[in-house]
């Protein structure tokens, strides 16, 4: 690599960012106020919750430090394997199809040179977001145990993101790999077999580090709960960076540092080997990996057979309106012809099933009304997370994947009341089915504590179509207006500058939603632990609140949306 | 036909278009030429519906572009310059897409759309996405999709970019002929050539306001006033 070259490129891609970021235009003053408002009270409110959740998990239920960090080792596998698997899937695009690659391949620039700004490229733009709300997190949880500000830094520059850093080799190695083999089996089968090699991988975690297994150890031991369940380690945690960092975490809070440096070193020095892997990895193979992806597009590209009618095909008569049926159809080959699309759902829907498997399992002792009152809501939080992420990867790009081709549309008789109503209703739709599945086996473990009341069941799914139809149309309308027809893709869409604000907006919306129903859940539980009456109707005023919110933000991101499709093109 | 009265569209303080007013009757097939940046593609788009004027009217066979869109847009085929189409669709389903849009019978839809094929010999090609096409093969896929309803007014910009001199024999002819129909031809171009050889009417844009608008038998005499070139006439004009 020949630095002059990467750091004359460098400097025109910061000119072109900052330029791109600070413009001075007055619509552009007031929009990034308005982000830089919506990110400070977000961060602040990341830092408050972290702050808050330790707290109270400390000192309410009184976990204890080691449940505590197995809990975050949880959280930080799963952070780990979403940030790698978000890595694979952007970098394809930015390492293989962006016309940039293409460009600096016709001129004197070295390989592993594209290779290493393309990398960083894709890393700063798919984890800016992540450092943002993972500082905030970690600064929360590190002033409840008093850490000075340093050695939060410290922990920050030398820990979280050679974490996020080592994930993303990862994960570039990973997609190399699978270019190397896509050229001798085929795309397809290629991003089949690593959709199930991930699955395998999320189930194995969670079957032997499992947090439902640690939830009931926890109610049958409880309040003795700490270290006597280091038992329940499984054996490959040592092997694990989230565990590393877990580690090490838990010694320091613990006031022993220097229990936990070997394990902080052991991070530092396999991401620092990992670096160095990929590059030289990246030197040698690159280029031929990037020749692979043309050779695998054109093969998977093949003419349809004469006479052959594929399902859904647009030769078929359909009882729908021909506008509906045309628009429908051309959403349906757009999604299924994408391999992206596709497997992250297909993803999503497994990680679903696997999670509702495992929750419906749940069986509580109940010796503690804090507990499952406490579980109920960090999984409706989960259950909320869920639709907003869902929302936010499949219903915000809805509008942007038009792309430069909604030419198209909007040169065309097409009532675009209609149209957009029908995009939105895919969308709603596709999030309303999946979190009814995840609030209606979130709400059967707390069914069972009251068999014959089942007032919980019914208010959780009203939650659930509430949560779905503000979330979609947030995200729908907010997807509108921040719509970037130039972005072919839609992950890269979901993680933009508005992607990151409207869901930033939706967490502090859930947020809300969780204050919401506090009072009647706790109050639910409480009755329950001392043998009371809860009579169902101080379940009306919170969902009355509920649904003025909920609807309120709905037609505002349904307005927004159908303004915003009005705008020139 | 197609009225512009008065049309004005300003992005901010920059006037891209300049209260324009101009008519293109049925049968007419008009050039509208101009150096770049001076608001063809402005023009156009405003035509199209992509852009909404920000004074003035314009009006599809009657129907005015903002106050009643779809009806206006019933009548109309747009031929974009960058024929930018849907990737993960092959060309015929572009065409059965665009069909529908128009709310055209599968029937009349798969008769048209082989004579189309035919037409633009586009052949085994039409069965593939069309994220693997070239321009030109892009160019004559957006084309087809154009004329598949039979509109009356076919505003295009830029056709000719991007395809070989067949291809580009077949898309003159066929505007020539669809002009002949009674169809009105709005085309913008940079090629005096074809501006010359296709249009009966010529319209010459700068700074957004209209320098020149006539006939080809205006245009001749004005090439009389400078060395008989079209050249000469459209570079003093837009100087």
């Amino acid at each position: 690599m020949t630095i002059p070259v990467f750091l004359h490129i460098l400097h025109y891609k910061v000119v072109s960012f900052l330029k791109t970021t600070f413009d001075l235009r007055f619509v552009s003053v007031v929009r990034g106020l308005g982000s830089l408002l919506v990110f400070g009270g977000f961060a602040a409110g990341a830092y408050y919750l972290a702050n808050e959740i330790t707290r109270y998990v400390l000192e309410q239920p009184k976990i204890g430090l080691f449940l505590f960090h197995r809990f975050i080792s949880m959280m930080l596998f799963v952070f780990f394997v979403s940030v790698n698997l978000g890595n694979i899937i952007v970098s394809y695009a930015t390492l293989y199809r962006s016309p940039e690659v293409a460009y600096l391949l016709t001129k004197p620039v070295a390989y592993p040179t594209i290779f290493i700004l393309k990398f960083l490229d894709n890393f700063l733009y798919s984890s800016t977001t992540l450092f943002l709300v993972a500082f905030m997190v970690l600064i929360g949880y590190g002033s409840y145990f008093g850490f000075p500000w340093y050695v939060m830094t410290l922990i920050m520059v030398f820990l979280l993101i050679p974490f996020m850093l080592l994930s993303a080799c990862i994960a570039v190695l990973i997609l190399m790999g699978l270019m190397k083999i896509a050229g001798k089996i085929g795309f397809r089968r290629v991003m089949t077999l690593l959709s199930g090699l991930y699955l395998l991988m999320v189930y194995l975690f969670f079957k032997f580090s499992n947090p439902i297994r640690l939830i009931e150890e926890t109610a049958r031991y409880y309040p003795n709960v700490d270290i006597n369940l280091a038992r329940l380690d499984p054996f490959f945690a040592q092997f694990l960076p989230s565990h590393w960092l877990a580690e090490f975490l838990f010694f320091l809070s613990r006031g022993e540092v220097e229990r936990g440096l070997p394990m902080a070193l052991i991070l530092l020095l396999v991401t620092a080997a990992m670096v160095v892997t990929v590059m030289l990895v990246a030197h040698r193979f690159y280029y031929r990996s990037w020749l692979i992806t043309f050779q695998v597009q054109a093969e998977s590209n093949i003419p349809q057979k004469k006479g052959s009618v594929r399902f859904f095909d647009f030769r078929k008569k359909s009882i729908l309106p021909s506008q509906i049926e045309s628009l429908l159809k051309k959403e349906y080959f757009a999604f299924v012809r994408e391999p992206g699309q596709w497997i992250h759902l297909g993803v999503m829907i497994v990680l679903i099933t696997v999670f509702v498997s495992s929750i419906r399992g749940l069986n509580f002792v109940l010796r503690v009304a804090d507990l499952p009152a406490l579980t109920y809501l960090v999984l409706f939080a989960f259950g909320g997370f869920l639709a907003s992420s869902l929302s936010l990867r499949f219903v915000f790009p809805l509008l942007s994947l038009e792309g430069r081709s909604f030419w198209a549309i909007r040169s065309m008789p097409v009532n675009l009341g209609k149209y957009f109503t029908s995009k939105f209703l895919m969308g709603f739709l596709t999030v309303a089915i999946l979190s009814a599945v995840v609030f209606w086996f979130s709400n059967i473990p707390f069914v069972k504590l009251t068999p014959t009341n089942r007032v919980l069941l019914w208010f959780g799914l009203y939650n659930a179509g509430m949560l779905s139809l503000t979330m979609a149309s947030l995200n729908m309308g907010l997807g509108g207006y921040f719509a970037n027809f130039q972005e072919k893709n839609p992950i890269r869409i979901a993680s933009s500058q508005g992607a990151t604000l409207t869901f930033l907006i939706t967490l502090v919306y859930l947020i809300l939603l969780v204050g919401i129903i506090t009072i009647p859940v706790t109050g639910h539980f409480d009755a329950i632990f001392y043998g009371r009456f809860f009579p169902p109707s101080r379940m009306i005023p919170p969902a009355l609140v509920l649904a003025a919110v909920s609807l309120f933000l709905t037609v505002f991101g349904l307005v927004v949306g159908y303004q915003s499709l009005k705008r020139d093109f | 036909m197609i009225q512009l009265q008065n049309v004005t569209k300003t992005f901010g303080s920059f006037v891209a278009v300049d209260d324009l007013s101009l008519t293109v009757q049925p049968g007419e097939f008009f050039g509208f030429l101009g150096p770049n940046g001076a608001g063809k593609t402005t023009t156009i788009k405003m035509i199209a519906g992509l852009f909404t004027p920000t004074a003035g009217s314009i009006l599809i066979n009657g129907f005015d572009t903002t106050k009643n869109p779809i009806e206006a847009k019933q009548g109309l085929a747009y031929i974009p310059d960058q024929p930018f189409l849907y990737d993960k669709l092959t060309g015929r389903e572009f065409l059965y897409f665009v069909g529908g849009l128009f709310r055209l019978s599968k029937q009349f839809l798969k008769e048209e759309i082989e004579l189309l094929i035919a037409h633009f010999e586009i052949g085994d090609w039409v069965d593939k996405r069309t994220e693997d096409y070239s321009q030109g093969m892009r160019q004559r896929i957006t084309i087809a999709a154009g004329l598949i309803h039979q509109p009356k007014v076919i505003v295009v910009d830029e056709p000719m970019v991007g395809l070989d001199p067949r291809s580009a024999r077949i898309v003159k002819d066929t505007l020539k002929q669809k002009s002949r129909e009674g169809v009105a031809v709005f085309m913008s171009t940079h090629s005096l050539q074809v501006a010359e050889e296709l249009c009966d009417r010529i319209g010459i844009i700068k700074d957004g306001k209209l320098v020149f608008a006539g006939t080809q038998q205006r245009l001749q005499s004005y090439k009389q006033q400078y060395d008989g070139k079209f050249e000469s006439v459209f570079l003093e004009l837009t100087k």
